[in-house]
């Protein structure tokens, strides 16, 4: 039995109503307990901030687009090297580093679960290997059905039934956890040439619309019960005037699921410029945020930008051949056959530019409007808005008004014409910062079931310890403390162990790969369905037998079944 | 103050010397110089004869001799700002990488990379020079933005590859693809090459040799009589690369 003590934690855990007690956590065998058994190691905590460990909920980390990041960007790859030292490996890259690199950032600022944003289902293989070696985050894969092909004909023929029969083969051959709309029907229709502006124009060959697949996807995903609702990336990302797509999106969502929300929209900062040219964008997010407030059942993450170098990577092809048409600089486009497509393109956002400050203007107007911290979620969709490394930076924006207003002096001054931003006095408290990294991210994704994002007995013991003494700092003039604290824990502790230190990893790691299974009734079985099968031989350049993903791709897989209710 | 620094005898010299500290403003200060031989980190004694020569009280004042078997070593000059660095034998990879001023001299040839996205400064190489000859490095989209590489010899491929700023010599041939991405800046060859300057968008390259496999990309643009070095020339122009709506102009000796 290996236990571990932490005495005097200053714990804020909002999933079980703690909102900031000093009290002691005891663990053993990597749970959560109510006492810890005698031999076990102690860590005074000394009143330092005590968050259970952190959440990012829409990242991109793993896969082959990420990978092919990486590639065309070697000059990222030279920025962000750190040398091997005791058990770390050597890493690279700043926008998007190496797996190890992710993973050690991540982890030295108390990062234990990461869900990668979008897998396409033929290229899984490589997300999961890239996965096992980020060995200190439990990864999750929203699995892409934006552009599937035998999705489309079951919304086409109005079937629900066999739409979500079709989404429980394929997430469980690929093992991934939720599902992903990129641009639902958009990558499609570009594929042939088109481009929808609206979410009620028609896929050509298919004849549905955004609106019908969006729909029936999200009355899909509650057939099969799965835990977490449909990941959503509205159409018609960054485009100016693009809100109203946002605003009939959610217009369009059914509240139906009592324990968590019933659409989860991603990156909403890209999704809420009003204007209708780059000349004169400005920021809608308060008809967006008014609408979320009046709307409980739709949770969304920010998709923050912040000024500096980066990669965008989407599988939204036509959004990022709009992008390379602005920058003419390198660019990458990917189609993924009957299923979806993919860009990629290096950016860089720039204080000097109108319409990047306005960008990141908006992203923090969606948190600081949104009045219920559990709706609006902290995220940059890292690396498109900005790497994961700024999380601590937005954080310390939110919390701080005077940060917000030293800013300004450095953006462009035509800014506050566009925004509202410097208007807004409110100031997120620590108990707002805890549910926007990783309470809230634990409950829209579901997996409190399994233990996560909570610190009462049974749950997991991934717990992050801050070097950050809430009572004695004022988060509001201290804000650089509070940026220095969010990105280096004092402890990051995984599944019970200690993995980092003072912004150090001690431990190699190993994480598990979670997945989730909905147990179908054999009539909707896809593997055994003449039609389906026939297809996919007749389509795909693989045969069906060769497409799931071995169990041996998963070395420490862990499935979260539940039972469809078909 | 003059620092000669003579390389000593090796078990195996064909292991690279990774050197990026060698520039004069270390030496004034007598930094602990550390450099690479392979991935083993070595003392500069361990690998050089050093013997120091007068006094110094700024960085330009130092001067520093390369001597011995010099062609493995590498990245000699990077982020140099002053002085003066004279090789009197061959130069490897990334000699004067990001150098921002000073002087470099090179009796012998200069590996790749010479002068690799420098910013000012003065790079004179009497031998041959390899590819990528004053260009960026891979993925960057900026090369050389200021100051002087002269070449005597020839030139391999790529060279001035990104060009954004300064000047660069070649006097005798180069390779293919010379100035390709060239922003900015001038690229002067003396001798022959080929397929020069695709996708330029700026700055001005001359040929006085022979511009082999010319890219049909180009527009006529008349010609021009200038003077180059003291003499008069009379040169085809063109501007390109239109193939991107580039603007800028290439001059070939009639």
């Amino acid at each position: 039995m290996s236990g571990l003590l932490i005495k005097n934690a200053f714990v804020i855990d909002p999933i079980s109503g703690v909102k900031g007690e000093i009290m002691d956590i005891a663990i053993c065998d990597g749970k959560i307990v109510e006492e810890a058994p005698r031999d076990a190691e102690i860590i005074d905590a000394k009143g330092h901030l005590t968050l259970p460990g952190g959440i990012d909920s829409h990242s991109h980390v793993c896969g082959t687009k990420v990978n092919f990041g990486r590639y065309m960007s070697p000059e990222d790859m030279r920025a962000g090297r750190t040398a091997r030292k005791g058990v770390m490996h050597v890493t690279s890259g700043y926008s998007v580093p190496t797996t190890f690199g992710n993973s050690y950032r991540y982890s030295t600022m108390g990062y234990t679960t990461v869900l990668e944003g979008a897998m396409a289902p033929l290229e899984a293989r490589h997300t999961h290997e890239e996965f096992t070696a980020t060995p200190h985050q439990d990864m999750l894969a929203n699995t892409l059905f934006d552009g599937n092909w035998s999705v489309m004909e079951a919304v086409r023929e109005k079937d629900v039934k066999r739409a979500a029969a079709v989404v429980a083969w394929t997430l469980s051959a690929v093992k991934g956890f939720a599902i992903k709309l990129t641009n639902p029907g958009g990558t499609e229709a570009w594929g042939w040439g088109r481009d929808m502006s609206t979410i009620h124009d028609v896929v050509p060959n298919f004849e549905v619309t955004p609106a019908e697949i969006i729909g029936t996807m999200i009355r899909a995903n509650e057939l099969l019960n799965l835990p977490h609702s449909v990941h959503l990336h509205c159409n018609n990302l960054g485009v100016p005037g693009n809100y109203r797509t946002t605003l009939d999106t959610i217009s369009l969502v059914p509240d139906l699921n009592k324990d968590r929300q019933s659409l989860y929209l991603t990156h909403v900062q890209f999704h809420s410029y009003g204007g209708t040219t780059w000349r004169d964008i400005c920021s809608k997010s308060e008809d967006i945020t008014r609408t979320i407030n009046s709307t409980p059942h739709v949770v969304m993450d920010m998709g923050q930008i912040m000024f500096g170098r980066t990669t965008t990577m989407t599988a939204d092809g036509p959004m990022e051949f709009k992008l390379y048409m602005l920058h003419h600089n390198k660019w990458s486009n990917h189609d993924v056959e009957l299923e979806t497509g993919s860009g990629i393109i290096p950016v860089y956002y720039s204080r000097k530019s109108l319409v990047n400050c306005v960008m990141w203007a908006i992203g923090l107007e969606l948190a600081l409007l949104t009045k219920n911290p559990w709706q609006c979620l902290l995220s940059t969709d890292s690396p498109n808005g900005a790497p994961f490394i700024k999380y601590p930076e937005i954080i310390g924006l939110l919390m701080s008004r005077r940060f917000r207003e030293n800013e300004r002096k450095m953006i462009d001054p035509r800014t506050e014409h566009f925004v509202p931003l410097f208007a807004i006095d409110r100031e997120l408290e620590w108990y707002d910062i805890a549910v926007m990294t990783r309470a809230g991210q634990a409950k829209a994704l579901g997996i409190t079931r399994i233990g996560k994002g909570y610190l009462t007995p049974g749950a997991e013991a991934d717990v992050a310890i801050y070097p950050i003494k809430p009572g004695e700092i004022d988060p509001s003039v201290e804000y650089q403390q509070v940026v220095a604290g969010f990105s280096r824990t004092l402890y990051t502790i995984k599944r019970g162990r200690v993995v980092a230190r003072d912004g150090e990893v001690v431990v190699e790691g190993a994480n598990s790969t979670i997945w989730s299974k909905s147990n179908v009734p054999a009539e909707y079985d896809m593997g055994s369905d003449p039609e389906f099968t026939r297809k996919f031989e007749q389509y795909y350049t693989v045969r069906m037998r060769n497409y799931p993903v071995q169990e041996v791709y998963l070395p420490r897989g862990k499935m979260i079944a539940s039972e469809a209710f078909l | 103050m003059r620092v000669i620094l003579k390389t000593r005898p090796r078990a195996k010299p064909k292991i690279p010397i990774e050197a990026e500290e060698i520039i004069p403003q270390n030496f004034l200060r007598k930094n602990d110089i550390r450099v690479y031989e392979g991935n083993k980190e070595r003392a500069l004694d361990d690998l050089f004869f050093v013997t120091y020569e007068g006094p110094a009280v700024s960085p330009d004042q130092v001067e520093i001799v390369l001597t011995g078997d010099t062609g493995v070593i590498k990245r000699v000059g990077e982020y140099m700002n002053a002085g003066r660095i004279i090789i009197e034998g061959d130069i490897g990879m990334h000699c004067g990488n990001f150098m921002s001023a000073g002087e470099i001299l090179i009796r012998g040839n200069a590996d790749a990379w010479l002068g690799r996205e420098m910013r000012g400064g003065h790079i004179l190489c009497e031998g041959n020079s390899g590819h990528y000859c004053a260009a960026g490095y891979r993925g960057e989209k900026r090369g050389m933005r200021g100051g002087i590489v002269e070449v005597r010899g020839n030139s391999g491929d790529f060279t001035a590859e990104y060009l954004s700023g300064g000047e660069v010599i070649i006097h005798g041939d180069c390779g293919d693809l010379p100035g390709v991405e060239m922003r900015g800046g001038t690229l002067v060859i003396g001798g022959d090459c080929s397929r020069p300057c695709g996708n330029m968008t700026g700055g001005t390259c001359m040929i006085f040799g022979e511009a082999h496999k010319f890219l049909p990309t180009f527009r006529k643009n008349g010609t021009d009589d200038i003077v180059y070095a003291g003499k008069h020339y009379l040169m085809n122009l063109f501007r390109g690369d239109v193939a991107n709506r580039g603007k800028g102009t290439l001059m070939v000796r009639q």
